[in-house]
């Protein structure tokens, strides 16, 4: 049962992570993903696998927590890894039948992919795990802000996404006790063929279309009766900071956009006997 | 007194409907006085808050509030500066999942600059006495305290008048009780001007004045004391008298010089007087009725060593229940109370197996034994002749047996038309009835719930009144006939004419249809009045499980729980403090009766 259970990832413990500006979060993120594509080298990669294990740890969060984000994307690991190693095209041919063949680009290529994607979705679950909703809420208005000047809504947005996840534990409760109550009278939403298990919902969506729609207008006089008049002259009380915690995630990210780069230009130089198991083509 | 609202012979219909909301309304309100608004459901008590506020124009008439001229030009959205409103629902009032961002939210919305902004928060947070939860999630807060952020979010707008529709009414009684605190406390602290639109009419006595609505006119207005003596009056527009009115008038009934009161330790104070003057100083009333002895029965529930826990293995991990053992005997009228929060809701979902014991679930494995450690004890359940611990358990015709209604169960109707809605529930129970039998029992439950079945049976449930919505849903749990009616807060947010009507209907199920009757509330009075046993809910335990008689002799232990106890346990407590003991069921009838009996036999008679 989804009960009182904040949505979303948020692992509640204070650490250095969590409490980064939820800005420079994500465009750390942002940043970390782009080195991930710029790198094209095993040396590089690994540099950007140090800075992971460096959040991860810092973070605190339970390793297995950050893993299990992991599980969801197994099958499209397997997927495009299976795809990629019999049909990608290289010199070193080990193995051919009809238009599969395994080559040693193709096998380099592969597991390059892998951890590239593997990677990605964990950097992307430290940042979920470690900033709440709310928090990134915040942040995408801030970095939005400048788009006010093409008369983009960002203080709209901003709201809406505010109120949506402001409802969604309300919901959520709401749609458990629409649930049990329909259960009570002898629903059965888990037997059946398709067809059968999407007519069962109706007397759960009926009920809490109705609700969301009574929700919503009682919150409309809510806000009206608290002056709202849309974001004219509207001034704003949260402000977020950059911190000392921040420029030393900075460095750190520095570091390896740096060092990425740095790998892509030299990684012939570190150790030319292995270079074409490094490099990817 | 400045006058800060007038209303001049103010007048609303909403569009599409016939009729006035509000009709022909004049009345002022000067400053710092603090106004309670009574009425039955749909007397226009809201409506009025709106138009005050400026949320709803009038059609005819003139507001004035603070000098403005609500009608002109754009007064109205100026008014609501000043005129703070409180709306009924803690939920829907909250735009961020933050407390302080939500509080915020008023302000910045009228231009306030960001370090008064800081000020005004800290400011509204200690009015309401919430400093502590600055940095909460509104959606881990209880009631109260959710509907006190509520008032906090409306008093950093810094307003003159703050008005509470209905804000109370779904908050449980400790969430009631520090709502109304801290709105007394404003009032008399701050000065503010306070309007509360309430259905309790206990709360309605708190205030200077009161205005009573009927059909959208305001019938009396005066001081509660002056209101409330108008015992019929009130009655003929649909309001009940608070019990301690009832108590006094059937005291005064009976010869007792019984003065005007409003308060238990007052009508204690007055009843020790009038005891005085017949020399009755000591004594007992009757003697407490021997407990029956009670057979078991065919369907007694018997609960041992229940504990639950939501959100196993996460870091949420809470504990609901924590070793339940109780017995409900078959034919009883059983409450079940606690705070909101208690367990009591987790504990009665249980019984319908909508929260199955561990050892029913399907992947359920036997926990191996560890040695040195003493083998874990399993929770057990039985409902009459189901064993809800046993996997192959029919749990279908154990839910065609024991129905459950839900809080606002109203709010799960779904069908188009009532007939469908009620028969969802036994055709999903037996597939195989025919036309003419689902017919037949559709209509039986529609009308023993008191609706005319040829008037409702084609209409659309969404189209009814409250009240209305209420019945139906109760018909569509209990067409299945089921011999055990389980109902959680069944009276929540209904107004008192409603609460007693529902009261009532649940007796009758009880006599024809129903053989147990179990309520899960958090009124005090309710379960004195209804119920022949209750069981008190604390903390995930049982704390105590007796006639209401015994359970509250124990006041004083369930004050310590921060439990209320009903008003006639109050009052005899007092009594009690004088020597004299009043043993009654706590019953509203057989207190009266008791007290009666007792200045009867006075010496001086």
């Amino acid at each position: 049962m989804l009960n009182d259970v904040t949505f979303g990832q948020y692992y509640p413990v204070n650490s250095f992570v969590h409490r980064l500006d939820p800005r420079f979060k994500l465009i750390a993120l942002i940043a970390y993903i782009v080195m991930l594509f710029v790198a094209n080298n095993f040396y590089a990669l690994a540099a950007c696998a140090l800075l992971l294990v460096c959040a991860v740890i810092a973070s605190r969060v339970p390793i297995g927590s950050v893993l299990r984000s992991v599980k969801g994307i197994i099958f499209i690991l397997i997927f495009t890894g299976a795809l990629n190693i019999f049909f990608h095209s290289g010199q070193t041919v080990y193995w051919q039948w009809g238009i599969f063949k395994v080559t040693l680009e193709g096998i380099i290529f592969t597991v390059f992919l892998v951890f590239r994607l593997f990677f990605l979705v964990m950097a992307s679950s430290v940042l979920t795990l470690t900033t709440t909703p709310v928090a990134l809420t915040d942040g995408i208005e801030s970095l939005l802000k400048p788009l006010t000047f093409i008369k983009f809504p960002v203080h709209e947005l901003a709201l809406i996404m505010s109120i949506a996840l402001r409802f969604i534990p309300t919901l959520i409760d709401e749609t458990n006790r629409i649930i049990s109550a329909q259960k009570a009278r002898g629903a059965d939403f888990e037997s059946g063929n398709i067809f059968k298990r999407i007519k069962a919902m109706v007397p759960i969506l009926i009920p809490l279309l109705i609700s969301a729609f009574r929700r919503a207008e009682e919150l409309g006089d809510a806000m009206d009766a608290r002056c709202y008049s849309g974001s004219k002259n509207r001034t704003k009380y949260k402000k977020l900071r950059f911190g000392w915690r921040d420029l030393v995630a900075f460095l750190f990210v520095g570091a390896l956009i740096a060092g990425v780069i740095l790998f892509n230009i030299y990684c012939f130089d570190i150790y030319p006997q292995i270079y074409q198991y490094i490099k990817v083509t | 007194m400045e006058d800060i609202i007038i209303c001049e012979n103010l007048k609303y219909s909403y569009p599409g409907q016939n009729g006035f909301a509000v009709n022909g309304v004049s009345f002022t309100v000067g400053r710092g006085e603090f106004i309670s608004v009574i009425g039955h459901n749909g007397s226009g008590k809201s409506t009025l808050a709106r138009l005050i506020n400026g949320l709803l124009e009038p059609d005819e008439g003139k507001l004035t509030v603070l000098g403005m001229d609500v009608n002109e030009g754009k007064n109205a959205i100026e008014v609501r500066r000043h005129v703070g409103v409180v709306f009924q629902n803690p939920d829907n009032q909250m735009v961020a999942s933050v407390v302080e961002d939500d509080i915020a939210f008023g302000p910045e919305n009228i231009g306030v600059e960001r370090e008064e902004i800081g000020r005004r928060i800290d400011w509204a947070l200690s009015a309401v006495g919430m400093e502590k939860y600055r940095y909460a999630t509104p959606a881990r807060l209880s009631g109260g305290q959710k509907q006190r952020i509520a008032v906090a979010g409306v008093l950093a707008i810094k307003p003159d008048v703050l008005i509470l529709d209905e804000s109370t009414a779904m908050l449980d009684p400790r969430g009631r009780k520090e709502v109304i605190d801290v709105v007394r406390k404003l009032n008399k602290e701050e000065g503010m001007t306070i309007i509360l639109i309430t259905h309790f009419m206990e709360e309605a006595l708190l205030a200077d004045r009161t205005i009573v609505m009927n059909r959208g006119e305001i019938v009396l207005t005066g001081t509660p004391e002056q209101i409330f003596k108008q015992g019929e009056a009130l009655q003929t527009y649909n309001l009940s008298l608070p019990r301690i009115s009832v108590i006094a008038g059937n005291l005064r009934a009976a010869g007792m010089e019984i003065g005007n009161v409003l308060k238990p330790e007052e009508l204690a104070d007055e009843i020790l007087k009038n005891f005085n003057n017949r020399g009755i100083y000591a004594g007992q009333s009757s003697y407490p009725a021997a407990a029956e002895a009670q057979n078991p029965g065919d369907w007694d529930v018997e609960i041992k060593n229940l504990t639950f826990t939501y959100s196993k293995k996460s870091p949420f991990a809470t504990k609901a229940l924590n070793g339940i053992n109780l017995r409900i005997s078959d034919g009883d009228f059983f409450g079940i109370i606690g705070h909101t929060g208690s367990g009591k809701s987790t504990l009665v979902q249980h019984l319908n197996a909508l929260i199955k014991l561990p050892q029913a679930e399907k992947k359920y494995h036997k926990p191996k034994a560890k040695k040195g450690m003493p083998a874990p004890v399993l929770p057990s359940l039985t409902v009459g002749k189901f064993d809800l611990a046993d996997k192959k358990t029919d749990f279908k015709a154990l839910r065609a047996s024991v129905g459950m209604v839900f809080q606002y169960p109203e709010y799960q109707l779904f069908a188009e038309t009532v007939f469908a809605d009620v028969a969802f529930g036994l055709k999903n129970f037996n597939k195989k009835l025919s036309a003419e039998e689902v017919e037949r029992a559709v209509k039986d439950s529609l009308e023993i719930v008191g609706l005319n079945y040829e008037e409702v049976k084609d209409k659309s449930p969404f189209d009814l009144s409250g009240g209305q919505k209420r019945r139906v849903a109760i018909a569509g749990v209990i067409v299945t006939r089921p011999h055990i009616l389980i109902l959680d807060e069944p009276a929540a947010g209904l107004d008192p004419k409603g609460k007693s009507e529902i009261m009532e209907l649940l007796h009758k199920l009880h006599r024809e249809w129903c053989k147990t009757v179990i309520i899960v509330s958090h009124d005090m009075d309710e379960v004195a009045e209804n119920c022949n046993k209750v069981a008190v809910i604390s903390n995930g335990e049982v704390f105590a499980c007796d006639s209401p008689a015994n359970l509250f002799a124990r006041a004083n232990e369930l004050t310590a729980l921060g439990l209320d106890v009903p008003l006639t346990t109050k009052i005899s407590t007092r009594i009690a403090q004088n020597g004299i003991i009043i043993h009654s069921d706590c019953t509203v009838k057989d207190f009266s009766d008791k007290v009666i009996e007792l200045y009867g036999g006075g010496k001086n008679a």
